[in-house]
């Protein structure tokens, strides 16, 4: 089953389509998906791989970048990936066709959402297994789909995240120990003062003791 | 430029990111705590390494109060604050999963934007006692650091303290400010319940792009979004929406080491507040007050604290605005700019030198010459002196200060008679200069009942007015500047929208003009796509225009933008056979069929029933469509999933089939019960995967299944003394079954099609809380009573081809010191200010209610900005922007001559509305009653210095009583008259939800006399003369039998004709010989050669113009029974159970005189 497809541009995560499911178990919910969908979209580069699975629980993301475009669904962890790779190649020959040009134009978030007419069509194809045999080529054509990168969501959404708190933190510390060190001059300063005045005092009242009691 | 702004990045900056953003422009509520925390760690160098700061165990104590949750933040140098915010909450709750509730707020609200929060105040308070016990679950140990901190931190005592030299006085904190994010907080709590709808994790502040300056999903309605600010000043974008979630969040981070006891002592009494403003928001009900006059906004009582926050701000930001230099460039004397000043040279008393015309004598400094433009907006004059200077001796001269003179002008209503302008009245301009007032937004958008707003509660209070907006804000523009740029400029604290009435103070920093925030203005707002120029940002379209789109980003989604779903859901049963509605609805939508807003994705379905459901089989590929009946009501379920909402475009012939053999299908039914609700669960399931709008036709009471109805009406008591009843809902099932909808952006819209009581009140809330729109017509049969067929046809065409958003939000702000407290309309209050509207339509209007907290005394302007996030039907998602910019006034005098009575009325209208459903009706037109009283009175003691008897009234004012009592002769509110209560409750709906042009024809509708029309003062159109005749008073009186006269109630036009009316007029406007062969039904005016009637027929079509639904008109007779509608308009007139308007006014004299 293929719950959410996503279309985005890779240079900067633009979504440019994107299809959800309709729910049949209502209990399900695709939020977390979604959002975890749109991070990664942000987070792919041009040297990210082009062919990945990325495991998220019961689900699996899996990912297609060419031509700087990124076609992403989301499936359960039991659908063949070797179709769904198909699916998304599928789909970017059709999205090539009709906006391949388009693309590196736009900046609105969305602008081709009306592929997803398309999207769904498709989708209904690869997912109903009776049309699937038809599409006997996937066989042969998919070549090795096991060799392809096989990724922990979390880690990948993550990647970079755990730097810059490590960074953060270290920022912390350094300003953290400016500022003792600043207190702890200022607070030495006030006890030698402390001590001088002390010591003054002392010799002051000796001073009067001495020039007055004693003289 | 503000003194604290700038000192405090250097000085806290080691201590606190929070702090220094706050210092020179968030609200002092929330600077004081924000700072006084970073302040302490540093004062007793317990400060410790990040990791240890979440589990800082003396914060929590006052963690409710305390809503900036510092303990974490504080550290976050440069860090983004969110990531660094959430990992840390995920490491040390994930051992307390009681926790978990709290520890989601600030995720959990975008994620329910989609709607995982039903119903809101009954589940909070359940929530409420479960997060006071967090505290005493956990076991309270002293942790070592925290505890001798413990007793400094007195919440109130400690930012007046201000050890370390960063808080100004003007930051201490004021409690008022601190009680709406309490109130808010268990409202969060309950949203948050879904752990599961944590959202994603924002890249990291390394490779964010531009466009990710403001991550949040739903920016500008999402708040809990709003302070995971990637960019520097992360933690400094907290808004009050922002503290909101903070103040959930804080808890959460805080509390569970630490577990004091003292936790719950200082959150109950915020947590009884809050649930108790939910419940307000919730219900929509008035501010109870026991005495039957409108209590006007919250008295001071809560408010009572200080409010300090005038020392630095807000003064230097007239500085810079009177200097209108860049603050370098400053004179000095302009520090000393003080109250008067700044009126003097801005507000009402400069109208008056102008308008004695002469060298008056002047106390100030202000130039008496440059009136407006100079002094106090050199701002706006700098870019183009020359048209500035222009536009300001224009205004000058423009007789606005004798409009202003002439609004104060006292008027005894005894001694005068004739009160009505020649023209309908237009709503008063606010005493601004020229060229602010070129740029406000249009009051047919935006209005406000008083144009000029009172300082402080208290000149609110005396003045006895309301204070109020009401808006249209989906109205349908005809022109708009829609703009598309990456980023979408905003007030770093307040969330604001960069808008006409900001400041810059220099090229790269604008001040916001409601929290007066000093702001960066970014790379990309430097060029202007207009001009294509560099380094002009005040010429950029959103700093011109009041009235903006913005193109949204991605953030502003939490799910690709919906298509366009329509649902129709039909009844069928036997009473709709009979009513025959199905044939005209069937072919309306046929006929409109391809005007349906939407694009390619755009999809339909239909579902019918009567004591079963029938659904609709549309599949492309089908050769006929099939029908599928699901009988088991009791639980319904959808028979096949993806063939009964189908692609419009694909299955558009099987579509249109259905649509043609729909009528006869059900011609023999004899199936005489109707099973709503389960219908509209059905409809909802069908739905719910995509949300949309749900149409539903309705003829009769529902009679099966859930949410059944009793026929709760007598029509024997209608007149009788002791109220009318049954104003309430029967069953909450359509209010949960609504907000169920609003949930997954469903909108459900009502037709009401019954010639028998149906119960609207209880049907009415399927749609009041879905956003929706209802349309009633009464008696309605496609034989016996063409005019409502006519008017459904209409109706019908109008709603099926007019604009509609989806999946919208919208949120009100206003100037620090004002604040909403109640709204009026349809829509789900989803938090405190939040309004969601699953579908948003061109035809509805809002209205809120506000309170003065804080004296607004230190700015000479009040700015509210209203902000709706829709998806338009192309899947675009869009933010339209309107701002409305009013002076603010220290005199009594002012106040009444900047009152706008038709908004006045309107508003007083939907507050009656309100009380009459949460107390009686009586009470509610006691309190209208007391309105004027109270009005008259304050006048006299106040203001009027004539000591004459009588009723004075300002000028501006003449009308309000007049319009009172057209207001308590309405349906919605009229007794005596045997009104049904559903034409009753259908009223009070269209009080809530018309805009205010369209109310106010229908509360006091404009009569004009036509036969005799002259051309004076015709306007000339496109070659097209339109007379205008003056406006008549409503009062047979005015009418002669000689006479034909037309009548304007808003939906409807009587036109009626005297029995000795002009012959010639009946010939060549009627087309009748005489006025004996007028047809008694007569529903149109022929399209004749004359020139008397293409004159009529200008007048017609011009007063129909910008009109959403086209009126009806009807010709009325002189003896027809249709008169005695023509008469019942006449609401000076006395009718059986009404007074007139003279016996009105002795009234209210007796009632003075008590």
């Amino acid at each position: 089953m293929i719950l959410l497809t996503v279309i985005a541009r890779v240079a900067d995560g633009l979504p440019l389509s994107a299809s959800v499911q309709e729910e049949d178990q209502p209990g399900r919910d695709l939020q977390q998906y979604q959002s975890q969908a749109k991070q990664l979209c942000r987070k792919l580069s041009p040297q990210s791989p082009d062919h990945c699975t990325l495991e998220a629980g019961v689900m699996n993301f899996h990912y297609l970048i060419e031509e700087g475009i990124c076609y992403l669904c989301l499936c359960e962890a039991s659908f063949p990936k070797k179709i769904a790779f198909a699916y998304l190649k599928h789909l970017h020959n059709e999205f090539y066709d009709q906006y391949g040009g388009k693309v590196s134009r736009v900046t609105r978030p969305y602008s081709f959402i009306e592929f997803d007419t398309y999207i769904q069509k498709t989708k209904k194809t690869y997912v109903d297994s009776r049309a699937r045999r038809n599409l006997g080529s996937i066989n042969t054509e998919l070549q090795d789909v096991q060799r392809i990168m096989v990724a922990n969501i979390e880690e990948v959404l993550q990647r970079g995240e755990s730097l810059s708190a490590l960074d953060t933190k270290a920022n912390n510390l350094s300003s953290l120990s400016k500022k003792y060190r600043s207190d702890a001059k200022y607070l030495n300063t006030r006890s030698t003062y402390a001590k001088v005045a002390a010591v003054a005092v002392f010799f002051i009242t000796l001073i009067v003791y001495v020039r007055f009691w004693w003289l | 430029m503000s003194a604290p702004g700038s000192t405090n990045p250097s000085s806290s900056g080691s201590y606190s990111q929070s702090s220094t953003p706050n210092g020179g422009a968030a609200p002092p509520r929330q600077n004081g705590p924000a700072q006084t925390y970073p302040s302490m760690y540093a004062s007793t160098g317990y400060y410790g390494p990040p990791p240890h700061q979440q589990s800082y165990p003396t914060i929590p104590a006052h963690s409710t109060s305390v809503p900036n949750k510092t303990s974490i933040t504080n550290s976050a140098q440069s860090a983004n604050y969110y990531e660094n915010n959430h990992q840390q909450q995920h490491h040390v709750y994930s051992q307390q999963p009681f926790q978990q509730q709290q520890q989601h707020p600030p995720y959990a609200t975008p994620g329910s934007y989609y709607g995982q929060q039903p119903y809101h105040g009954v589940p909070t308070t359940v929530q409420h006692p479960q997060q006071q016990q967090n505290p005493s679950l956990v076991p309270a140990p002293a942790v070592g650091p925290g505890a001798p901190l413990y007793p400094i931190v007195s919440y109130p005592s400690v930012p007046g303290s201000g050890q370390y030299g960063t808080l100004s006085p003007s930051q201490s904190t004021s409690t008022p400010g601190v009680m709406p994010i309490q109130m808010s907080a268990p409202l969060h709590q309950y949203n948050s319940s879904q752990p599961t709808s944590t959202p994603p994790v924002h890249p990291g502040y390394g490779g964010a792009p531009p466009s990710q300056m403001v991550p949040t999903v739903n920016g500008q309605g999402t708040t809990a979004h709003q302070h995971y600010d990637p960019s520097h000043q992360a933690p400094q974008s907290y808004d009050s929406y922002g503290r909101v979630t903070h103040s959930t969040g804080g808890p959460a981070a805080d509390r569970p080491p630490s577990g004091t006891p003292s936790t719950s002592v200082h959150s109950s009494p915020g947590h009884h507040q809050g649930i108790y403003e939910i419940q307000i928001f919730k219900f929509q009900c008035l501010t109870l007050n026991v005495s039957p006059s409108f209590s006007l906004p919250y008295s001071g009582g809560e408010t009572s604290s200080s409010t300090t926050g005038s020392a630095s701000p807000l003064p230097n930001s007239y500085d810079s605005l009177e200097g209108g230099s860049y603050p370098d460039s400053m004179p000095p004397s302009n520090d000393m700019t003080n109250q008067a000043q700044s009126y003097s040279s801005y507000g009402y008393h400069t109208m008056q030198p102008a308008y004695r015309q002469g060298p008056a004598s002047r106390s100030d400094s202000s130039p008496s010459h440059d009136l407006y433009g100079q002094p106090s907006y050199q701002q706006y004059s700098q870019p183009f002196p020359d048209l500035s200077q222009l536009s300001a001796a224009l205004g000058g001269l423009s007789g606005v200060p004798e409009l202003e003179v002439e609004a104060l002008r006292p008027v005894n209503l005894l001694q005068e008679r004739n009160l009505l302008p020649p023209r309908p009245l237009e709503a008063p301009e606010p005493n601004l200069s020229a060229d602010l007032r070129k740029v406000n937004c249009s009051p047919q958008t935006f209005r406000c009942t008083l144009t000029s707003v009172p300082q402080t509660q208290a000149l609110l209070n005396k003045a006895r007015l309301p204070l109020g907006l009401l808006l249209h804000p989906f109205r349908d523009l005809q022109q708009l500047p829609v703009i598309t740029s990456n980023t979408i400029v905003r007030c770093r604290s307040c969330r604001t929208y960069i808008n006409p009435f900001v400041t810059f103070l220099d090229q790269r920093r604008w001040k916001c003009n409601l929290c007066y925030r000093v702001n960066d203005v970014p790379d990309e707002f430097m060029y202007n796509p207009v001009t294509r120029s560099y380094g002009e940002p005040h010429k950029r379209p959103e700093v011109q225009n009041a009235t903006v789109e913005f193109i949204a980003s991605s953030d502003y989604m939490l799910r690709p933008p919906q298509p366009a779903v329509y649902l129709f859901v039909l009844d069928v049963s036997h009473n709709a056979v009979e009513a025959g509605y199905l044939k005209y609805l069937c072919d309306s939508i046929l006929e409109n069929l391809d005007k349906l807003p939407g694009d390619t994705r755009t999809r339909i379905g239909f579902l019918t029933f009567d004591s079963t459901i029938h659904f609709y089989n549309l599949q492309e590929g089908l050769s006929q469509p099939q029908m599928l009946v699901v009988s088991d009501i009791d639980d319904v379920f959808i028979p096949s999933h993806d063939s009964l909402m189908v692609n419009l475009k694909e299955s558009k012939e099987l579509v249109k089939d259905l649509l043609t053999s729909l009528p006869a299908m059900f011609s023999q039914s004899r199936e005489t019960h109707s099973a709503l609700g389960p219908a509209l669960q059905a409809a909802f399931k069908l739905m719910s995967p995509t949300g949309g709008r749900v149409t539903v036709f309705l003829t009769q009471l529902p009679t099966l299944g859930a949410g059944m109805l009793q026929s709760r009406e007598d029509p024997n008591q209608r007149s009788s003394s002791k109220g009318v009843q049954h104003l309430g809902p029967a069953t909450d099932f359509y209010k949960k079954l609504a907000l169920d909808c609003s949930g997954q952006q469903i909108g459900v819209d009502l037709f009401l099609l019954s010639s028998q009581y149906a119960d609207l009140t209880s049907l009415a809330c399927m749609s009041k809380y879905s956003a929706g729109s209802i349309f009633y017509y009464p008696s309605f049969h496609h034989l016996h009573n063409p005019a409502q067929l006519e008017k459904f046809q209409r109706d019908l065409g109008r709603y099926l081809t007019r604009k509609i958003g989806f999946e919208a939000v919208m949120r009100i702000r206003c100037t620090k010191g004002l604040s909403i407290h109640t709204f009026h309309g349809n829509f789900f209050v989803r938090s405190t200010d939040l309004l969601s509207l699953a579908n948003v339509n061109p035809d509805s209007a809002f209205a809120v209610q506000m309170s003065i907290e804080d004296s607004l005394a230190d700015s000479s302007l009040a700015c509210f900005q209203a902000a709706l996030l829709y998806t338009s039907n192309k899947g675009k998602r869009r933010i339209r922007v309107h701002t409305l910019c009013l002076p603010v006034v220290n005199q009594l005098s002012d106040v009444y001559a900047g009152a706008d009575v038709q908004a006045i009325t309107c508003l007083l209208a939907n507050m009656a509305i309100d009380r009459s459903i949460s107390s009686s009706l009586s009470d509610a037109r006691d309190a209208l009653v007391n309105a004027v009283v109270d009005l008259v009175s304050a006048y006299k003691s106040n203001v009027s210095s004539l000591q004459q008897s009588g009723l004075v009234v300002p000028a501006s004012m003449r009308l309000f009583p007049l319009y009172i009592l057209a207001l308590l002769k309405q349906r919605a509110l009229r007794t005596g008259t045997s009104t049904r209560l559903d034409e009753r409750v259908f009223a009070m709906c269209e009080f809530k939800t018309q805009p205010l042009q369209q109310l106010m024809r229908m509360v006091h509708p404009d009569l004009y006399r036509l036969d005799n029309m002259s051309d004076q003062g015709a306007l000339h159109l496109n070659d097209t003369v339109v007379p205008q005749p003056p406006l008549l008073h409503l009062s047979a009186e005015r009418v002669s039998r000689d006479g034909a006269f037309l009548m304007d109630c808003g939906n409807v036009f009587y036109l009626w004709i005297g029995k000795c009316c002009n012959e010639m007029f009946i010939r060549d406007v009627l087309g009748c010989p005489n006025y004996a062969s007028i047809p008694p039904n007569m529903n149109h005016i022929p399209e004749l050669e004359t020139p008397l009637s293409e004159r009529v027929r200008a007048f017609l079509d011009w007063l129909q113009d910008n009109r959403a639904f086209s009126s009806t008109i009807h010709v009325v007779r002189d003896d027809a029974s249709a008169k005695s509608t023509f008469f019942l308009h006449l609401v000076e007139d006395r009718t059986d159970s009404a007074s007139s308007y003279s016996e009105f006014l002795q009234h209210i004299q007796q009632q003075m005189s008590k």
